[in-house]
């Protein structure tokens, strides 16, 4: 990748933080915000991930790696809001 | 194969280099680490009526700086990796020492965020949200100070006779952790500011 493809990449990162940022202010349902800052989030760290990190240019190998931990994180994360009604009572 | 220039480090079987392959494998349980994390933070938000209270705010302005400033790093550490696939030994030096100066800026503005919070006498024992808020940023405080303290240590291997043969691709071995560091704040900083 060239200098200049780093700042458009930069550039996009910018304005889509900035984007979630606005959201959040916006007059809609929560929940909506919700899932809008957090897809927000995950599309920014994919971008992170391919072109700062060069995964899009490395072997599948390691995007294999850095995608491992996601299903595990999932049931992590399950696991642990199974304590929410406990939590509510 | 990597844009890093370096030659003289080894490459395994799957023809990816050690240190790169040794470096993901390190992210991937860092993730896993900052997910139990975030999960009991998200069901201890969930699972709390009134989140996070009258008392639980913080500035959206200056956790939006230091946002934009950690994603500007982020760019600037990618541009040391490029200057490294061109050899450009002056190029590689004012990105790496601009990606300290802004790690060091963003843990600046979280001091100031932090003494901010122990003037007014809130501190990690105030309530369970606060008890969250200074676990997580401490802990991703803690991963940029090592961030500053690697790209020090790499920045001053550049002056090295031998870097440019066998120490260039340390750049980008601390670039993949300086973003993980990156990624990592681009969730925390809606979870905690934002939502």
């Amino acid at each position: 990748m060239t200098y200049k493809n780093y700042i458009v990449v930069w550039a996009g990162l910018t304005g889509l933080m900035l984007l979630g940022v606005a959201l959040s202010y916006l007059p809609i349902s929560h929940g909506t915000v919700v899932a809008g800052v957090l897809a927000l989030s995950a599309v920014k760290a994919v971008i992170v991930g391919m072109y700062f990190m060069h995964l899009k240019f490395d072997s599948k190998v390691l995007t294999a790696i850095a995608v491992a931990p996601l299903p595990l994180a999932i049931v992590l994360m399950v696991l642990i809001l199974l304590d929410k009604p406990f939590l509510l009572r | 194969m990597s844009q890093a220039a370096s030659v003289e480090h080894s490459v395994g079987q799957l023809g990816i280099e050690d240190g790169k392959l040794g470096m993901w494998v390190f992210l991937a349980s860092e993730v896993m680490f900052f997910v139990g994390l975030l999960s009991t933070y998200i069901v201890l938000k969930a699972g709390h009526p009134a989140w996070p209270g009258p008392q639980g705010h913080l500035s959206v302005p200056l956790g939006t700086l230091n946002t934009l400033i950690l994603i500007l790093s982020s760019m600037t550490m990618a541009l040391s990796v490029a200057a490294v696939s061109t050899r450009n030994a002056g190029a590689l030096r004012l990105y790496l020492l601009a990606t300290i100066v802004l790690g060091s800026v963003f843990l600046g503005i979280k001091s100031i965020e932090y003494s901010a919070k122990f003037h007014h006498e809130i501190f990690p024992s105030t309530s369970v949200f606060w008890s969250c808020y200074f676990v997580l940023t401490g802990v991703h405080a803690l991963h940029v100070i090592v961030g500053v303290g690697v790209n020090a240590w790499v920045l001053s291997k550049t002056w090295d006779g031998n870097f440019w043969t066998s120490k260039s691709h340390r750049v980008e071995l601390s670039g993949l952790y300086w973003h993980f560091v990156d990624v990592v704040w681009i969730f925390l900083f809606p979870l905690l500011y934002l939502l």
